[in-house]
């Protein structure tokens, strides 16, 4: 009996060095390759900056894919990452002065209560957009300036208020070392950057798209092409080395696709007063679904029904859809808020011009290249990152921040890996991937 | 009109394992000798190994044992670089046999209580693959009556009628952040029971040579009663079917041939061929009394192979007491590449064993066994999207004692 209990003791005790001893895995050593991640400056527009959920605030500035990168450049001997953040207490203010969005109940004018994007407050913070940070914080190593567009990247005085409201960007302003003088690109060429990424050009595109096509314009190539070769040569003067993203087809992002084509749903009586009004102009409706009625002068009286392959804005608005007959019996939906088959086109086109020269560029000045348009293709078909899958829908789709525009920050990170990806690619680095669980998607209340 | 329908998929699979999830420690003398034992009938555990052999046993006995199981694992995820480590806490895989039949008799009455399958894995908070696992536990408790009849001094038939319940729980977190941007929680608890049976044929043409075929059928353990409870927030609970849920989960079956060899007075020998017949763990499904459109069911691929195992194993009596063993067993994992998941990551494996036994009287024998297993195992699971490497040590020290009367 007593060496039962011996025995017992015995494999008590190697119970309990087993507990000690614990299986290890070596962690594969990080190394930058041919990059130099000492000073790297990203040049950028509203992705770049963080912008998020409508608006430019601290947390989401935290969550920008640069920083991320910037993280994993520190892994290899990057130096720190000066971003102009807004103070920590602000809410935070969006391009129009308006808040951020939070998913909140709100209830519409047919007395319906539903969960969508709502603004934290009535109004932003518009402090931030008075308040330069450049002498108290700067200089910085995050140039992305939410509404930059390529052509403006490279115009002094792009954030001098005395150009007057609408003719310059007041978040640059606020970063700016010299609002009067500077352009983005001169702040992040004074950084003497030994890397860089170029993430812009879409504004160069998006601001037209989500006007509906209706004002604004897209960037001509040629323009477009100059202020490439500009950024391109003034940041590799020294020899910096980087990496150039494209354009994804923004026609796709959620902001464009969530309101379906043909919410206009018809019960008989409703069904038998619009086809008695409507049927005169040519107009067709049935019991169930139909396609909303669009402005569009080409057709014969000016209006006609919405195509299943156009796009009606998340901005459009809802309640006088519902209520006041705008895309039904009152009148048509305006062209602010639609994108018809043929400004899609015309969209999509520039893109693929703009993707054309963006690749040309960084093939003739051997930078790295990262096809962000493939990658929002693939997301939009689904993407599983360690078991939390995600596509482009809107607030289900897990990727999207609540302007429908930009990522969130588990999207975020999945757009840092893709650049991490490229730079990997072509530098020989073996920089890790973001671990994008670290980051949060769709917040719920 | 359109409002958003805040439909969440659980993106991962809510998961069950593997070979691993198997468990091999059924009888302290076989543990010594890495699992074989189904050709040499030594003591009452011979109810689980070969009920064909109970009926050569020398007399009446009763065991007793129990198997501290100790698992470490560690995940380096190949993408990130992110390391985790579970904290599993200790199983306890146990056995308890009794034979007893009268002396003049050919038959001989056997029961059995074992733990066949069983695991329990628990990773650490915030792990980067919780989206997949945070926990899980499953623990089988067969009862198995048993009858052996002895044919004639050769041969010896037996058939146990086994009865399986099972208690299982998986937890994982879901992808719905609230305020804090804390995750939801799944949590999915159930117990299962259904029967089956536990066959075998013991034939001995001589002295020195026996030959065993045994057969244990698969237990499809049935979940009735389930519950799911999902801890997500407020707005997007409507979408989770948190309830009872229905399951099925096969506890495979497990066909053995086993060769017993006597070697001397003091030495013998056993090796075991197992066959587990894993393929019927094609896909788990899970269905939700309270179904949503969201998630009507979960429906995991499993798509396993049969898994084999070969053992070898022997036992020298140092002398009237005291009795070493040792044994080797090659193991071939059912989890097909890009099927690996993290509550059992299993691997093919060799694994060394060795045990001791000391007989304190004709009536008290005590048994003791050590099991050591280092798996490692680098996967990409489809499904998950989840790559990376799994290491796991796992010790399992047992003891048992046998009384004989």
């Amino acid at each position: 009996m007593k060496n039962t209990i011996h025995k017992t003791l015995f494999f008590l005790l190697l119970a309990a060095l087993f507990v000690a001893c614990k299986p290890n895995l070596t962690v594969p050593t990080a190394s930058k390759g041919n990059m130099d991640p000492t000073r790297y400056v990203a040049i950028g527009s509203t992705m770049t900056a963080g912008y998020a959920d409508g608006a430019l605030y601290y947390q989401s500035q935290q969550n920008s894919f640069v920083n991320m990168l910037a993280g994993q450049f520190q892994l290899v001997g990057g130096g720190s990452f000066n971003q102009p953040l807004v103070p920590a207490t602000s809410i935070g203010v969006g391009a129009t002065g308006g808040s951020p969005l939070e998913l909140g109940y709100s209830t519409d004018c047919l007395k319906a209560t539903s969960l969508i994007p709502v603004p934290i407050a009535k109004t932003g913070d518009v402090t931030i957009f008075n308040t330069s940070v450049y002498a108290s914080e700067g200089p910085f190593n995050n140039m992305g300036v939410p509404g930059a567009r390529i052509i403006t990247a490279v115009v002094p005085g792009y954030g001098n208020p005395a150009n007057g409201v609408g003719n310059y960007n007041p978040f640059f302003y606020r970063m700016a070392a010299n609002p009067a003088t500077s352009s983005i690109l001169s702040d992040a060429v004074a950084v003497n950057p030994t890397f860089f990424t170029l993430n812009i050009g879409m504004d160069d595109v998006l601001a037209y798209a989500m006007a509906g096509a209706a004002s604004d314009s897209i960037t001509s190539n040629n323009n477009f092409a100059a202020a490439l070769n500009l950024i391109i040569a003034k940041l590799t003067a020294k020899g910096a080395k980087g990496v150039i993203a494209n354009i994804p087809d923004v026609t796709q992002l959620p902001f464009f696709t969530t309101i379906p084509y043909n919410g206009l749903a018809l019960d008989s009586s409703n069904n038998a007063l619009l086809n008695l009004l409507r049927n005169p102009d040519g107009i067709y409706f049935h019991v169930g679904s139909n396609p909303f009625i669009i402005k569009d002068p080409s057709a014969p009286f000016g209006i006609r029904l919405m195509k299943s392959n156009e796009h009606l804005l998340l901005d459009v608005p809802l309640d006088s859809i519902k209520c006041d007959g705008m895309g039904s019996y009152y009148e048509g939906i305006p062209n602010q808020y639609v994108l018809t088959t043929t400004k899609i086109a015309t969209i999509q086109s520039a893109i693929n011009t703009f993707n054309g020269i963006l690749l040309a560029a960084a093939n003739a000045n051997n930078l790295a290249f990262v096809d962000v348009n493939s990658f929002y293709k693939n997301l939009q078909a689904g993407i599983t990152y360690n078991g939390v899958a995600m596509n482009m829908a809107f607030v289900t789709g897990g990727a999207f921040s609540l302007d429908g525009i930009n990522l969130n920050p588990i999207g975020q990170a999945l757009l840092a890996n893709q650049f991490i990806s490229a730079i990997n690619l072509k530098y020989s680095s073996t920089l890790p991937y973001v671990d994008a669980t670290k980051y949060r998607g769709v917040v719920f209340p | 009109m359109k409002k958003f329908l805040l439909i969440l998929i659980i993106s991962s699979p809510l998961l069950i394992k593997a070979q691993g999830f198997q468990v091999n420690l059924q009888g302290q003398k076989q543990q010594g000798m890495a699992g074989a034992g189904t050709g040499l009938m030594q003591d009452a555990a011979a109810v689980f190994f070969n009920p064909g052999g109970v009926s050569f046993l020398a007399g009446n006995s009763a065991s007793v044992g129990v198997t501290p199981t100790f698992a470490n694992g560690i995940f380096l995820d190949a993408d990130n670089n992110s390391v985790a480590r579970t904290n599993s806490p200790v199983g306890t895989p146990f056995t308890a046999y009794v034979v007893w039949g009268p002396d003049s008799s050919k038959f001989k009455f056997g029961f059995g209580v074992y733990t066949p399958f069983g695991s329990i894995a628990s990773w650490e908070n915030g792990w980067t693959g919780r989206y997949a696992l945070t926990y899980m536990k499953l623990q089988s408790i067969y009862y198995q009556p048993t009858v052996s009849y002895k044919v004639c001094n050769k041969l010896g038939i037996g058939a146990g009628l086994v009865y399986g319940t099972g208690d299982v729980e998986f937890k994982q977190a879901v992808p719905t952040a609230d305020a804090s941007g804390a995750d939801g929680q799944a949590d999915l608890k159930a117990t299962a029971a259904n029967w089956g049976y536990n066959i075998g044929i013991y034939y001995k043409p001589c002295d020195k040579l026996s030959i065993s075929l045994t057969y244990r059928s698969q237990v499809t353990m049935k979940v009735t009663n389930g519950t799911a409870t999902f801890t997500v927030p407020a707005s997007v609970a409507s979408n989770f079917p948190s309830g009872p849920f229905t399951s099925t989960l096969p506890l495979p079956q497990v066909a053995t041939l086993g060769i017993g060899y006597t070697v001397s007075d003091k030495l013998s020998l056993a090796f075991d061929a197992n066959f587990v017949g894993w393929k019927s763990l094609d896909t788990l499904a899970f269905y939700y009394k309270n179904a949503t459109a969201a998630l009507p069911y979960t429906k995991l691929p499993r798509d396993y192979n049969n898994a084999y195992a070969f053992r070898l194993g022997g036992q020298y009596n140092v002398n009237d007491k005291l009795t070493v063993r040792a044994g080797v067993a090659l193991s071939i994992s059912p989890v097909p590449s890009g099927y690996v998941t993290p509550e059992v990551p299993d691997a093919n494996k060799v694994n060394l064993t060795c045990g001791l036994g000391y007989k304190f009287s004709s009536h008290f024998v005590a048994d003791a066994s050590l099991t050591f297993e280092n798996l490692t195992r680098k996967d990409n699971n489809k499904a998950l999207q989840l790559n990376g490497t799994y290491k796991t040590y796992i010790l399992a020290p047992g003891i048992s004692v046998v009384y004989l009367f």
